[in-house]
């Protein structure tokens, strides 16, 4: 749009560019300015809670939460001063002061540490402002993915955003208000109940791990670091991108990637919950040969392809190019499929291959 | 018989802002919100069930048990606490606290369900009609108030017979909108909810902004503690407010308007819906306005009991039946307001004093004030003096005059301690600051604010600790709980307040108690939590010596 | 999908039928929800009352199997009200003419003798589709899993022709693939009628083509369809190399697929458990799973994305590139001598028109959808932009077929199968991972509460549901998602192999199977005691 061709605000001193819509917090990260937020989740509606993202804007009284406050022409913006910084504190003491503990495991959700690294940036430990504690927790909640510990709740509404405006489920809400603000289901019930699906989005916003994923909360006490590997979902054809958790050899959780193309940072149950089948004892081990008995037994690679090959050669000798039929997977990947239907073309010349996509 | 769930929310759907209506239709027909109720809600309003939910918890008086529309609810607010309201709740069977419900000018307020009671024991209550406003000193001249102790008044033949709807008749016949604001801006009338904004101004800014329809909102959810002169003003000369919202209407070119009424007025409410009937079976207003062809509907809306929907956009959240957080500005109402339309609300106080205006000329209005002051203010006075009450005084009048020569002093003749100042938000003013006059300039020099014009007074026996504390209290259970300084800050002065918790050592409370107040202020997301620690600030400043001693009781305890 | 899944957000009328995408494509339906949020209307054709119905304005309930005559009917609406976009029409598409004709007989109140739905709620559906700016459809297998799989997404081609709403943001016509590489099996040519990258395979040139790559002859036929391969069991064919799917459950008709099996001379079964399939086999393969193998897959949306590997598989498990390249090197085939997924891929992309502007290192952030015809190539997000692949969109003049089974006195109850959000096609993974039978522990039949009175059941209580082919037990769900004589259960049980009941037929053109509709009786019975 050609009016939004030289439209610059001045940040810090600097004379920045931006694009009209976007909001100062949204022109301050371009910049690295590193503004602190607790309730900010950049695919979400701006919501001004936490008010940790306030600014200086020349002109105004008091400082503006720039997550809310558009930028526009001409602005006059202070990101970081000795009184924002006080602020800054002071609400993070604040906050602090509402809940059961700080330190979060990281295997609790994507966003899980966001609390504890600013407690800690700001040094806001101070045991200041003690005082009442804010939520219940729902440890009657039986289901087994998504942990309700709302002692540790900072009531950004986050979780109750993401179900609205990401997922369209509109399973939670916030009920009361104040100090007794509580994150709840319909009737406050459980969430099995409810509308919730089990997509884990709550999870994974959550900047302190109120919610948190049990699944892979069984791996904490496992003293290998976390590590991720960017993959696919092997359920649908969506295709969204995941971050596979990982101690050590053992999957321990998955993070839907944020910025996957397909699903920018969404998943549904199975996607985010149903990965145990990787480690599960059924896997198979070892090849697998039917012996004189008639019995399927364990035996190497050598023996199974050997055998395997013998016996799919040995229909093709006696009956024909034509009577080996293979059946590719729509589960497996591309190199699956691609080296399939070469081996009847290239080994056999024949196109006696399908997928499983008419069934 | 009573109506079905099915027929109640076909009734209400196809209207707009159906949600508080038909939820205050169950609330009347079953006695409480029953689950089965709500559910009928989220589907025929399409409001999803958790969402609803949330919402119903947010405000007092939705009950959730059987019975719980008619159980007593007794006016907690610090004036009728002065009253003995502690007892009388202990002594009302299933009777619960609400607070303040603006009658501090008379004995305690208990409600019960649409009909409210008062009385100061449980064997002397009785309904009581809105005390009319005492006269006015030495004949000062009035504008809202000019014509509200004719018992007439109230009905349309009677507000006619006074000059009522000329002032209507004559802008919808012959003056252009712009006609019409440029009067109120010469007027100098500026909003008297307490934000004070230019009444003109803000007309003109609907009027010339993009899309529509566009819509005229009175607040009339008048929650502020000690502040009780919209009820006065609507229930003694109601077709006052409908006219001038009618004006409002056609400065900003809409055909709608809603008033949102607060929940524990339900008398006001009945009074409003005659006053509002009778106009539109006289052709005044509704589809065809004095017959020009000019729609113009006036709906009104109860609130059910939350003091931030007095917040202009958590009102017009409520109105749309959502959450009744306040929204994030801008965009501003003028621009984005109900619906996402263009949207001018406007206190009860402003829109009644639009047709005087408009009937007896700009310049007129200027002069009632004092000085260079333009108008009037109504002040609802009340606390310890001899003659509670609304008193309409121009701008600019010394606030000693009105205490001392208007309200006739401080009861048994004790010497004045402290008054609140705009309800409880612009916190205390007292010692040598009450040496004020009643305009924005004056008050805000001392660092509080006349907003509405609720004056609480206290005299010297009054313990300020206490009266501190049940003001932030009051602020604490009215946070919305949507920012963080207001929903935590609130809680942990009113909990250093009571002795709960907070620093044994007096530097450390100080220091603890200014941090909070200061980042409250300057940081909160709206205009309670901004106002809240004013509370605290005064208190201090005024009061270090009883602060001190709070303080070391505290010690003394552990 | 015609276009990306970033356009579902964008439509300004939704169009989804036969598709329960938000208990099957949750992910998608995310996107839906926001565009309706946005002021998108949605129409849902669908015989149950699904997650999208409560999102919807118009609810068209058809009849099961009844989805062509719908989609005539709508045509001859918007015919008949003058929508048709005639400039797209003129330029874009042939026997416009002939359809138009074609239609006039499809009155709406033909529709609604056939489909159920009221003469007017066709119109209205018909009418809004018709004047939508940017109108979007969305079908799952609910379309194509008949035997009139093909004429029902001819039906929707020709809606969205006659309107002019493909090739634009926000438009088009989408299928939303089942699992999570199907596209991908067909774009490297894992079907009988294609050379990777979907070159015919009775195109001479292509012949020529891979003859060549591959240095041998290969047919000029196209091969035979898994289903017809499967009735030539034990006959034509002798042996099967089966990867990756549990045919025996997952396929119509259990008890046919089993013999089948059963009378082969060998199979080979490579899969990550022994499941019911793999028990028939011969020698079986331990394969990689989900985090064990790098890779590539292909989603809904043609997007190419890398798989990685995370953790090592269990036990001497191998990637699948690996075990098929091993046994063809085995049966002594030439060119199978790989050292990793990369080169299969790169080779891939060599020879795949669609694939062309690819190669490994390029997939790397996913960020391409194919066709990309040569390196430098953006990727195509949107299909049909400014020409069809294949010139002009044609129009097909579909007609209604009767299921290949209708329901009579002794099957009167209509079956329909599909998916439930907390499983997964035979649970072999879902059923395997904790937690997800909190959600779901086990299969029911889910029954209109006046048919549970009727037939004397109780909801939660056992009856025996059967058709031509076998029968089942299964425990009755009352509710209204279920209309008065039909009937809905997953095929992700094993206990409750609903698809011993299924496979009525298939449709002439793909032979799919025609999974959605299986006329049943259904009589109270005992629990079942045991286990």
């Amino acid at each position: 749009m050609s009016d939004n061709s030289g439209l610059t605000l001045f940040l810090d001193g600097e004379e920045v560019g931006f694009t009209r819509g976007e909001s100062i917090f949204q022109v301050s990260e371009r910049h690295q300015k590193d503004i602190p937020t607790l309730c900010y989740d950049e695919r979400l509606e701006a919501f001004g809670a936490c008010r940790l993202c306030i600014v200086e804007l020349e002109g105004a009284r008091y400082p503006v939460a720039s997550c809310t406050t558009k930028a526009e022409p001409g602005m006059r913006v202070t990101s970081k001063s000795g009184r924002l910084e006080m602020h800054r504190r002071v609400l993070l003491e604040m906050v602090v002061s509402e809940n059961r503990e700080v330190d979060v495991n990281e295997l609790a959700g994507y966003a899980s540490q966001e609390m504890t690294t600013l407690v800690d940036r700001y040094d806001a430990r101070t045991g200041r402002f003690a005082g009442g504690k804010s939520g219940t927790s729902r440890a009657d909640d039986p289901n087994p993915f998504i942990l309700r510990d709302y002692e540790q709740c900072i009531s950004c509404y986050r979780c109750v955003r993401v179900c609205a405006e990401q997922e369209g489920d509109y399973a939670i809400s916030v009920m009361n208000r104040g100090f007794d603000t509580q994150i709840t289901t319909e009737f406050g019930g459980l969430l099995v109940d409810s509308a919730c699906t089990f997509c884990g989005q709550c999870i994974q916003t959550c900047p302190t791990g109120a919610l948190a994923d049990i699944k892979a909360l069984r791996a904490k006490d496992v003293e290998e670091p976390v590590e991720k590997t960017r993959s696919i979902c092997p359920y649908c054809g969506v295709g969204c991108a995941v971050d596979i958790m990982t101690k050590g050899d053992r999957i321990v959780g998955i993070q839907p990637a944020m910025d996957g193309p397909a699903n920018e940072g969404a998943l549904c149950v199975k996607g985010q919950f149903a990965f145990d089948f990787v480690h599960h004892p059924d896997r198979l081990k070892t090849p697998f040969v039917r012996n004189d008995h008639g019995q399927l037994v364990p035996a190497s690679w050598d023996e199974a392809l050997d055998k395997a090959a013998a016996g799919l050669l040995a229909a093709v000798n006696e009956h024909g190019r034509h009577s080996l039929y293979a059946v590719a997977s729509g589960r497996a990947p591309n190199e699956a499929g691609f080296l399939m239907q070469k081996l009847v073309r290239a080994g056999l010349g024949t196109s006696y291959i399908d997928n499983c996509s008419r069934a | 018989m009573a109506q079905t769930n099915q027929q109640l929310i076909a009734e209400y759907a196809s209207q707009e802002a159906p949600l508080l209506p038909l939820l205050h239709a169950f609330h009347e027909r079953d006695g409480y919100l029953s689950e089965e109720a709500l559910r009928a809600t989220s589907d025929g309003l399409k409001i999803p069930i958790a969402e609803l939910f949330g919402t119903v918890t947010f405000y007092h008086h939705f009950a959730r048990e059987p019975g719980g529309h008619l159980a007593p609810r007794v006016c907690t607010g610090f004036i009728c606490r002065m009253n003995g309201a502690e007892e009388l709740l202990e002594s009302l069977d299933g009777a619960t606290g609400m607070p303040c419900s603006g009658r501090c000018d008379e004995p305690i307020p208990v409600l019960r369900g649409k009909q409210t009671l008062v009385g100061t024991s449980a064997d002397a209550l009785e309904p009581r009609d809105t005390p009319v406003p005492p006269p006015s000193a030495d004949g000062v001249e009035e504008c809202v108030f000019a014509h509200i102790r004719d018992p007439a008044r109230k009905t349309l033949e009677g507000y006619r017979a006074t000059g009522g709807y000329v002032a209507l008749e004559r802008a919808v016949r012959a003056m252009t909108p712009e006609e019409l604001i440029s009067v109120i801006d010469d007027s100098g009338l500026a909003g008297r909810g307490g934000a004070g904004f230019p009444t003109g101004r803000k007309l003109r800014a609907v009027l010339d902004a993009e899309g529509g329809p566009k819509t005229v909102v009175c607040n009339a959810d008048e929650g502020e503690p000690g502040c009780f002169k919209d009820r006065a003003l609507m229930d003694h000369d109601p077709h006052a407010l409908l006219e001038g919202m009618a004006l409002a209407c056609v400065a900003t070119g809409a055909e709608r308007a809603f008033i949102y009424l607060r929940y524990e007025y339900p008398e006001t409410d009945a009074g409003l819906a005659v006053a509002i009937a009778e106009t539109e079976a006289a052709g005044i207003l509704g589809d065809d306005a004095f017959g020009s062809g000019r729609r113009i509907k006036i709906y009104l809306r109860r609130g059910a009991g939350a003091y931030i929907c007095g917040e202009e956009t958590s009102l017009l959240n409520s109105l749309e039946g959502a959450h009744p957080f306040p929204r994030n500005r801008p965009p501003y109402p003028v621009t984005h307001g109900y619906e996402g339309t263009p949207t001018a609300v406007n206190n009860v106080e402003t829109l009644s004093s639009l047709p005087p205006i408009v009937a007896n000329g700009a310049e007129w209005y200027r002069d009632l004030g004092m000085g260079e002051h333009a108008g009037t203010k109504v002040i609802s006075l009340s606390g310890d003096v001899n003659r509670p009450g609304n008193y309409e005084v121009p701008l600019g009048l010394p606030l000693s005059e009105l205490i001392e020569q208007w309200a006739g002093g401080i009861r048994n003749g004790y010497a004045i301690q402290a008054v609140t100042m705009a309800g409880l938000s612009g916190g205390f003013l007292a010692g040598d600051d009450l040496d004020v006059t009643l305009d924005e300039a004056s008050i805000r020099s001392k660092g509080s604010f006349l907003g509405a014009g609720g004056i609480m007074v206290f005299d010297e026996t009054r313990h300020m600790i206490e009266v501190a504390h049940s003001a932030m209290e009051f602020f604490a259970e009215e946070s919305c709980g949507k920012c963080f300084p207001c929903r935590i800050g609130t809680q942990r002065l009113t909990e250093r307040l009571a002795g709960d918790a907070g620093p044994a050592d007096f530097t450390m409370w100080l220091d603890e108690v200014a941090d909070l107040n200061l980042t409250m202020k300057e940081t909160s997301a709206c205009g309670l939590g901004q106002a809240a620690p004013l509370i605290t600030e005064s208190l201090v400043r005024y009061f270090p010596e009883v602060v001190r001693a709070h303080v070391a009781g505290r010690l003394d305890d552990e | 999908m015609s276009n990306p899944l970033k356009d579902m957000e964008k439509p300004d009328v939704i169009f989804c039928i036969g598709t329960n995408m938000t208990e099957c494509h949750p992910v998608a339906a995310t996107r839906l929800k926001k565009a309706i949020a946005n002021g998108a209307k949605m129409i849902v054709a669908d015989p149950r009352e699904i997650g999208l119905t409560k999102l919807a304005d118009i609810n068209l309930q058809l009849r099961v199997g009844s989805d062509s005559a719908l989609l005539l009917g709508m045509a001859h609406v918007i015919h008949r009200e003058g929508l048709v976009d005639e400039g797209f029409m003129l330029d874009r598409t042939t026997e416009a003419e002939a359809f138009l004709k074609h239609i006039e007989e499809f009155t709406p109140e033909w529709a609604s003798e056939v489909t159920g739905i009221a003469p007017e709620l066709i119109e209205e559906a018909a009418l809004l589709y018709g004047r939508a700016e940017r109108g979007a459809i969305y079908y799952t297998l609910g379309i194509t899993e008949h035997i009139c799989g093909v004429d029902n997404v001819q039906g929707l081609c020709n809606l969205a022709l006659m309107t002019g709403n493909i090739g634009r943001e926000g438009t088009g016509i989408n299928p939303m693939r089942g699992q999570n590489n199907i596209q991908g099996a067909g774009d490297v040519g894992a079907i009988p009628n294609n050379y990777p990258g979907f070159q015919a395979v009775t195109d001479p040139a292509n012949q020529a083509k891979f003859s060549k790559a591959w240095g041998r002859e290969i047919d000029h036929e196209n091969g035979i369809t898994k289903v017809r391969a499967l009735e030539q069991a034990g006959e034509q064919i002798r042996a099967m190399f089966i990867d990756g799917e549990n045919t025996v459950v997952t396929d119509p008709d259990r008890e046919h697929c089993e013999r089948a099996l059963e009378s082969l001379d060998f199979l080979v079964v490579c899969d990550l458990f022994m499941t019911e399939t793999a028990e028939f086999a011969d020698v079986v393969f331990p394969a990689t799973g989900f985090g064990e193998t790098d890779g590539t897959q292909t989603n809904t949306e043609r997007r190419v994305q890398r798989l990685r590997k995370a953790v090592p598989p269990p036990g001497e498990a191998k990637p699948d590139w690996w075990i098929i390249s091993r046994l063809a090197q085995r049966m002594n085939f030439k060119g199978f001598e790989y050292s990793g997924a990369d080169e299969v891929f790169n080779e891939l992309c060599s020879l795949s028109g669609t694939y062309a502007g690819l190669n490994w290192d390029r997939v790397e952030f996913g960020e391409y959808q194919w066709p990309v015809p040569e390196e430098g190539h953006p990727g195509t997000p949107r299909l049909h932009e400014d020409r069809f692949i294949n010139g002009r969109g044609i129009f097909k003049l579909i007609r209604y077929r009767d299921p290949a089974e209708t329901i009579d006195d002794d099957y009167p109850v209509w079956l329909t199968t599909g998916r439930r959000l907390a499983h997964y096609h035979s649970r072999t993974q879902t059923g395997r991972s904790e937690g997800l039978d909190y959600l779901r522990p086990h299969e029911t039949l889910e029954v209109h509460p006046d048919d549970v009175a009727a037939w004397g059941a109780s909801d939660g209580g056992w009856v025996n549901m059967s058709s031509r082919r076998g029968s089942v037990r299964i425990r009755i769900e009352s509710t209204t998602r279920s209309p008065r004589g039909t009937v809905f259960s997953s095929f992700s049980f094993n206990d409750v192999p609903v698809n011993v009941l299924t496979g009525s037929g298939y449709d002439p053109v793909t032979d799919t199977a025609e999974l959605k509709v299986c006329p049943v009786r259904i009589e109270p019975a005992i629990e079942p005691t045991g286990d």
